[in-house]
């Protein structure tokens, strides 16, 4: 604690502030205050099914010109047919066997994943946090699924909170994202996102998403893939 | 030129104006992100968004000490580690000590100024550990043995012809000069790099005291390798890089994004604050946090130049000045260069040393048009210069040119006294004859006077002044009229 102390004290003298004496936040109210955010809250609680289409329909609109890949469906059936699809078409880019990893998630672990892709020569893994070899098995696959806590129109962002079996690297080192988005969790823009993520009692890690990983390094040509994933395909149900 | 001694802003920058690549990536820089940031900024709804901000982030300074032991506090309460490094040289050793306790072979790093500016790198690899950039830029530069030249595009001196010619050479691939191709083969070579490193080593764009938190924004996806993957993270930090509540972090983060490429947000956006909890699958076992002073505090005293720690490290000035436009990012020696990196760079590595920044610079007014958060960088420069003028106490700053002093207190003392002027110049008309070419101007002075000369001509002082044809032509005039009664009958 001791270079904490000198440290501080540096800035209050710095500051014009007698250097002994710490200041404490509590007479300062205002430096922590939060704006109100029940307006925020009440309009995204009481938002009819047409205004939450419109806001759908503005998040494809939005992902589309940032080169993420939309489907919108119309069931649970729906959303494991098309990643069986995706699965059984594309092809690995680091190994040659197929593996694919999700989030353990109610939502995920419906679909029956493993039964469907088993008969595919497909491996599937579930995320959890007491499997040691997680890491290999998130390395050796080359689609990761997950359940984003939300999706915000306005920029077309996925908000991934980290969470027990929710697992941070999964939307990261397969080449192939696969985001399974339920249309209600779609909000307006940040302002919307962040009031409800300040709802949240222990924000713990946590990503936004918005496109594929990208790169314009080399004489300013958008390339896509550089580190993360090369694909993002959202799933809208 | 910079043949003949060391590398000076005026050779490097003499050097950059020569190379044609330089100019032509520059320019489409420039058009681009430029002119995009300022349309944005003019269209942008919430016209009120860049002055909260700045606002803001003035408060938060203000009350930093309270700020950053709220922000040390809630890292602490997860887990994570703080260190409070009041100088370059402390931060180095508290980074190499973990690294070292953890025998750590291989540090990745994401992108960070901060690293730079501290130069941890050396530290590092003198101790025997292997360090690697990730960023693409920043690894095309490593590789070149190289420095960047802009903030979010570090190596946009090189064109595809160079880098093709560095991936066959330092990665062995096949040529290619196909940016697709050549980002793939850094994909795969750095993949292998990222998930066998042993700890992550990142700055930090946004610390949020009420969360505590760091925010990193990246478009590659390197910075949450780098934070995801190896057992141990390190986090650099400037110590104005905070916030204090999410609210001012969603304001920050918009305008960091829509400056920097014109983003609603970059791709990624993570958060970070201490190790991963219980049941969590990955993420690092230890996070530690370094907070750096490092000359940050000195700047926070003077009410002159306070301002320019709210700077967000867009890079936006650099898409518009004119200097930059033309120069490029080499000349100015600083991981900080642009305008942004001519006020900051000389206030924490000292402003004798750095005198030529704040001099080359053309005081337009452009980089605080574009600022995100209004910076008044033009008139940092211009009091930067005033302390090179006057000499500066707080600043230990010696009077940078005596001669010119001396040359002013001259003459001020010649303007002052209308008979001394009229003499010195008459003695100036008859001095200057043997320099005055077929031109009419002068094209090279002697001694001292001749740096006036090097880039420009100067007109002769003229055979007569306005104040001596007034006299001669009123005694015409009066005397005129006498010759002429018919006039004004």
């Amino acid at each position: 604690m001791d270079k904490q102390t000198a440290f501080l004290r540096t800035i209050r003298h710095c500051l014009g502030l007698p250097a002994e004496g710490e200041r404490s936040k509590e007479s300062f109210p205002a430096l922590f205050a939060t704006a109100d955010r029940s307006g925020i809250l009440r309009a995204i609680r009481t938002r009819n099914t047409e205004e939450q289409d419109e806001l759908l329909r503005l998040f494809l609109t939005n992902a589309d010109a940032l080169g993420i890949r939309t489907h919108v469906v119309a069931s649970q059936e729906a959303v494991a047919d098309l990643i069986v699809n995706l699965a059984v078409t594309k092809t690995p880019e680091f190994t040659p066997a197929k593996h694919i990893i999700h989030h353990d998630h109610p939502h995920l672990n419906a679909l029956q994943l493993r039964n469907r892709l088993d008969i595919e020569g497909i491996t599937v893994h579930t995320s959890r946090g007491d499997d040691r070899q997680m890491r290999e098995k998130t390395i050796a696959s080359f689609i990761g699924i997950t359940v984003p806590d939300m999706g915000v129109a306005d920029s077309a962002t996925l908000i991934q909170l980290t969470k027990p079996g929710c697992s941070r690297s999964i939307s990261l080192v397969p080449s192939i994202h696969i985001a399974v988005l339920k249309k209600e969790h779609v909000v307006a823009d940040l302002r919307e996102a962040y009031a409800l993520l300040q709802e949240q009692p222990h924000l713990d890690s946590m990503v936004f998403i918005t496109g594929p990983s990208k790169t314009a390094d080399i004489e300013a040509q958008m390339v896509h893939g550089a580190h993360g994933p090369r694909e993002v395909h959202v799933l809208i149900y | 030129m910079s043949a003949s001694g060391p590398p000076t802003y005026r050779s490097v920058a003499a050097e950059g104006i020569a190379s044609p690549r330089l100019q032509k990536s520059l320019h489409g820089l420039q058009q681009r992100f430029g002119k995009g940031a300022m349309e944005l900024w003019a269209t942008m709804a919430d016209q009120g968004l860049r002055r909260r901000v700045k606002a803001a982030r003035m408060n938060t300074f203000a009350h930093l000490d309270i700020v950053l032991a709220e922000l040390a506090k809630n890292v602490r309460a997860r887990g994570g580690q703080v260190h409070f490094a009041a100088s370059a040289a402390d931060a180095i050793e508290y980074t190499l000590g973990v690294a070292q306790k953890k025998a750590v072979k291989r540090v990745v790093k994401g992108k960070s100024m901060t690293s730079m500016e501290i130069n941890v790198d050396a530290a590092l690899e003198e101790a025997g550990i292997e360090v690697v950039e990730t960023d693409l830029g920043e690894y095309i530069i490593q590789l070149a043995g190289d420095k960047p030249s802009h903030i979010i595009a570090p190596c946009i001196h090189l064109d595809r012809q160079q880098i093709g010619e560095l991936f066959t050479e330092k990665l062995g691939i096949d040529y290619s000069n196909d940016p697709p191709t050549l980002t793939m083969a850094a994909r795969k070579a750095l993949r292998e790099k990222m998930l066998g490193a042993d700890m992550g080593l990142t700055g930090c764009n946004l610390a949020c005291a009420e969360t505590g938190q760091i925010s990193l924004v990246s478009n590659e996806g390197n910075i949450r390798m780098a934070t995801t993957m190896p057992p141990v993270v390190v986090a650099l930090m400037g110590m104005e890089r905070v916030v204090a509540t999410l609210d001012d972090h969603r304001e920050a983060l918009q305008l960091l994004t829509r400056g920097a490429a014109l983003q609603k947000l970059s791709t990624y956006v993570s958060f970070l604050g201490g190790p991963s909890s219980a049941g969590d699958p990955d993420g690092p076992k230890e996070f530690h946090l370094v907070i750096i002073d490092n000359g940050r505090s000195k700047i926070l005293a003077d009410p002159e130049f306070r301002e320019v720690l709210a700077c967000i490290r867009c890079g936006a000035c650099l898409n518009i000045c004119p200097v930059y436009g033309k120069i490029g990012g080499h000349a100015y020696m600083s991981p900080y260069c642009g305008p942004i990196g001519a006020v900051v760079t000389p206030l924490l590595d000292g402003i004798n040393k750095h005198a030529d920044l704040c001099k080359g610079e053309t005081l337009c007014g452009a980089c605080k048009d574009i600022c995100p958060v209004e910076n008044d960088l033009p008139r940092m420069l211009a009091a930067l210069r005033h302390t090179l003028a006057y000499g500066s106490e707080r600043w230990q700053v010696r009077q940078h040119n005596r001669a010119e002093a001396w040359g002013y207190k001259v003459w001020l003392l010649l303007v002052g006294n209308p008979v001394l002027y009229r003499w010195a110049l008459r003695v100036g008309r008859f001095c200057q004859k043997p320099f005055v070419g077929k031109n009419r101007l002068i094209s090279k002075l002697a001694g001292l006077a001749s740096g006036w000369t090097n880039e420009r001509d100067l007109p002769p002082i003229a055979g007569q002044t306005f104040h001596e044809r007034w006299t001669t032509n009123r005694a015409d005039h009066r005397s005129g009229a006498k010759r002429d009664p018919r006039e004004g009958s």
